[in-house]
């Protein structure tokens, strides 16, 4: 029986003999120190418990421990001293500089709290490319113009390619002109969670009456709102009445408003009814030019074709963008070497290889079109001009075309030993459609995601 | 238990020893004081088991005996007792009658059996403190504890034993506060002390613990405080009361590197003035840190303490001081300033820097010389800008 056990079994025994409140009075962080040749030593945790144990329960103590070893002859406390004292940090300096609190001197927009408005996004930081153009110069001229021109204004695009910089830069910029405007950016999913509060705490009315005095809102990532029918009619009051009163409106999405399924058509109608720019994604120009910025910043010195080489490699997104340059900065940084492309390609040899190009083939394309289409691959192939099929059979060559680079007679062959024309014909239609119909241009893009996540 | 004791004697030692009886009490005795009837005296202990306090009064003593009464009772009957010579004190059965005067009460009390027992001091006093000298220093000390729990060893004060010297210290991590003290030979059992502090020269006592000796000696007479430590307890006497206390257990932080040798810049003022200033420079300093800039301009002789603040605005006081050494900016939190100059008790301030990265020094100046005084040093650590 170690030491350890023999003192839990006797204050077992004890606290059954003595009342609860004199147990934990005294008992408290108490342990055996030392057992040898019958004598028991017992930490303590100071004076009192010392000469309380020692006096007045010795005979209890001597008792309980005699249950289970039985040549114990006597009981003493000494009280704890850590002589070997568990030095918590001896290195430590006793006295350091108070953390500064006040980060920058710069103002924090007063009212940034209640906006929920991110201060970092202006308009003065954000990369202007062919991508982007139109959706920067409409929010722009929106933040000059509130509610006078482009109501609502609706922007799309892909994930991470500057939707919320470009429309929280216009809440910035219009508190930096007129503080007293009362600016809201709510996403969708918190809108239809304060909704749902509002209901369920029958405040509703305050929640309306709330949106209803807002000078400019700002929803981001309205898509979410889709098959949520409450929250749309809710919404779809709450925008009348600004609209009305010819408070601007912003949205934001993943897709154009006609892409988005399960939304009521007056809201679809009403979406539509403003300006609709899209962001798309950077040119490498755009890309060059964000980097430059980014790296205008640091301290650290890289070179222009390390920059040129993260700009080639990584194309889908500026957050990657901006990822894949931090990394590398980050990993300068603490490796202490130069940025140089050998340098960049290494740090970023996991990134790029994990990009999406590799590996996919005319199978998968395949796969991903007939299950989307939900038909059978086999039809997709097969010589029938079935009218359900001949669509995705066009859009199926079409992405072999754009995602494959695939030779037209090569096309034709991999699709049941078609004709190249026909494969020329299949991609310059899916081409000509896609520059009109949205929800074409949507189910592929659709495609194509599916294609590079099903690897 | 019967005797009588003057109504004097009798509310100090209930008024001494009552603060130290915590307000919950797993232990519903802890909540009660001793009394203890013993030839000429009546002792009063109390305790919350981390601190004892026992005080002995002169008493005729008719009987001898003992039982225990609720403190906070004891404490409201005593200081609405009304003005006369003495008291007297009886028990009967389970109860304390007292008679002071026109006053007559019978109190039901706890037996004093269950009372913990204050421990005992088993060695000599190692030495004797002038009471004001240490009423001094402990109210120097005490502004830069820690009151939060996370780091024990900070929520103490650090007390040095050196042959010739002590040196008490506190720090919260933020700003640290030192002051040495000669020892007296003449009041130091220098045998015992010296094979004391060759095992062990470093403790850590409790700030609550300080505050009570504080409290206890009186700053009017001409007394001292006698010290005597133990394994993990310290035992202070001091006019017939007896203060006991644990010990933090804990490695205090080694803080005497840090402390500069020597310093470039001296700037010396008056107190009042400097006060006023950093006050004045800490309305205006925003934000939790409430950082304001120590400007010394040793060309102009001029110091300007100052703040600015986004939402406020800012502001700055131009002092005429006494400025050597070369000029220096630098940004402290107000607070700690603040609390540095005002534990100064000379009317005149000394502020000792090298650079906006280095601590910064605090220390009283002679009034009559106007040399700098060694004994107390409060440091603070400038803000990085």
């Amino acid at each position: 029986m170690t030491n350890e056990e023999l003192w839990q079994s006797a204050l077992g025994e004890i606290e059954l003999s003595i009342s609860k409140a004199n147990f934990i009075t005294w008992f408290k962080n108490t342990s055996i120190l030392s057992n040898k040749d019958g004598q028991i030593v017992i930490n303590v945790p100071n004076g009192f418990a010392k000469e309380w144990l020692e006096n007045k329960y010795n005979l209890h103590i001597l008792r309980a421990l005699r249950n289970f070893q039985e040549d114990i002859k006597s009981v003493s406390c000494v009280i704890a001293t850590n002589k070997e004292s568990v030095s918590r940090e001896p290195s430590v300096d006793a006295i350091i500089a108070p953390p500064k609190t006040r980060l920058d001197f710069q103002k924090t927009t007063a009212s940034g709290h209640e906006s929920n408005l991110n201060p970092r996004y202006i308009f003065d930081n954000f990369v202007v490319g062919g991508s982007n153009e139109l959706a920067k110069a409409a929010c722009f001229a929106v933040s000059q113009n509130l509610g006078r021109i482009y109501n609502p204004l609706f922007i799309y695009g892909g994930v991470g390619l500057g939707k919320t910089h470009l429309i929280q830069s216009i809440g910035n910029e219009i508190l930096k002109n007129n503080p007293d405007f009362k600016v809201k950016y709510i996403t969708s999913e918190r809108f239809t969670s304060e909704l749902i509060d509002s209901i369920k705490n029958q405040k509703i009315h305050e929640f309306k009456e709330y949106y209803q005095k807002i000078d400019l809102l700002i929803i981001d990532d309205i898509q979410f709102i889709s098959g949520k029918e409450k929250t749309q009619e809710e919404f779809f009051h709450i925008f009348n009445h600004l609209y009305q009163l010819n408070k601007q409106i912003v949205l934001s999405s993943d897709r154009a408003p006609k892409a988005i399924q399960i939304l009521e058509e007056r809201l679809r109608s009403r979406f539509e009814g403003g300006m609709i720019a899209d962001v798309s994604k950077p040119d490498f120009e755009t890309r060059m030019a964000i980097l430059r910025k980014k790296v205008a910043d640091e301290t650290i010195p890289i070179s222009n074709e390390a920059i040129e080489f993260i700009a080639t490699n990584v194309k889908n997104n500026i957050r990657e963008l901006e990822g894949a340059l931090n990394r590398v900065l980050v990993s300068a940084q603490l490796t202490k070497q130069t940025v140089t492309p050998e340098y960049v390609s290494q740090i970023l040899s996991e990134l790029i290889s994990s990009g999406k190009k590799k590996g996919i083939t005319h199978k998968h394309i395949i796969k991903v079109v007939s299950e989307f289409y939900d038909i059978d691959p086999s039809d997709l192939v097969a010589k029938n001009r079935k009218q359900e099929v001949v669509k995705p059979r066009q859009i199926a060559m079409y992405l072999m075309r754009t995602e494959l680079q695939y030779s037209y007679p090569g096309i034709g062959s991999k699709m049941g030993g078609r004709d190249h024309t026909t494969a020329i014909h299949a991609f310059e239609k899916i081409s000509e459609i896609t520059k009109k119909d949205e929800k074409i241009l949507e189910e592929i893009n659709f495609l194509k995601d599916q294609l590079y996540t099903i690897i | 238990m019967k005797l009588i004791c003057t109504q004097d004697n009798f509310k100090k030692a209930i008024y001494n020893s009552e603060r130290v009886v915590a307000k919950q009490n797993t232990l519903p005795i802890l909540n009660n004081i001793l009394l203890e009837a013993e030839k000429g005296f009546l002792k009063l202990s109390a305790t919350n088991l981390e601190i004892g306090v026992v005080v002995k009064i002169s008493a005729k003593t008719e009987k001898e005996g003992k039982i225990t009464i609720p403190a906070r009772f004891l404490s409201n009957f005593s200081t609405n007792l009304p003005f006369n010579d003495s008291v007297l004190l009886e028990i009967s059965e389970q109860n304390l009658k007292i008679k002071s005067g026109a006053v007559k009460a019978v109190i039901k009390g706890l037996p004093a059996s269950d009372f913990p027992l204050i421990p005992k001091k088993n060695t000599e006093f190692l030495l004797n403190i002038s009471s004001i000298e240490l009423k001094n220093i402990l109210s120097k000390v005490m502004v830069a504890t820690a009151l939060n729990e996370a780091r024990a060893e900070l929520t103490g004060v650090n007390l040095i034993l050196e042959k010739d010297e002590l040196f008490f210290a506190s720090t919260d991590s933020f700003r640290l506060v030192e002051h040495k003290l000669m020892i007296d030979k003449k009041n130091c059992n220098t045998l015992i002390y010296n094979l004391f502090i060759e095992k062990k020269n470093n403790i850590i006592i409790p700030a609550a613990t300080l505050i009570e000796l504080n409290r206890i000696i009186s700053a009017d007479t001409e007394g001292e405080v006698r010290m005597a430590i133990e394994d993990g307890q310290i035992f202070f006497e001091t006019n017939g009361t007896i203060l006991v206390s644990r010990l933090i257990n804990g490695k205090y932080p080694e803080y005497k590197h840090i402390m500069p040798k020597k310093y470039n810049t001296r700037v010396v003022g008056d107190k009042k003035t400097i006060q006023s200033a950093v006050k004045m420079a800490s309305v205006f300093a925003a934000g939790k840190g409430s950082e304001i800039s120590l400007k010394i301009d040793s060309e102009a002789k001029k110091v300007f303490i100052g703040a600015k603040s986004v939402e406020v605005g800012e502001n700055s006081t131009e002092l005429n001081f006494d400025v050597s050494g070369p000029s220096q900016e630098i940004i402290v939190n107000s607070k700690y300033l603040l609390d540095g100059i005002n534990t100064v008790s000379t009317s005149q301030v000394a502020i000792l820097l090298n650079s906006e990265s280095t601590p910064v020094a605090i220390c009283e100046i002679n009034e009559k010389t106007g040399e700098v005084l060694g004994d107390f040093v409060y440091i603070v650590m400038p803000i990085k800008a």
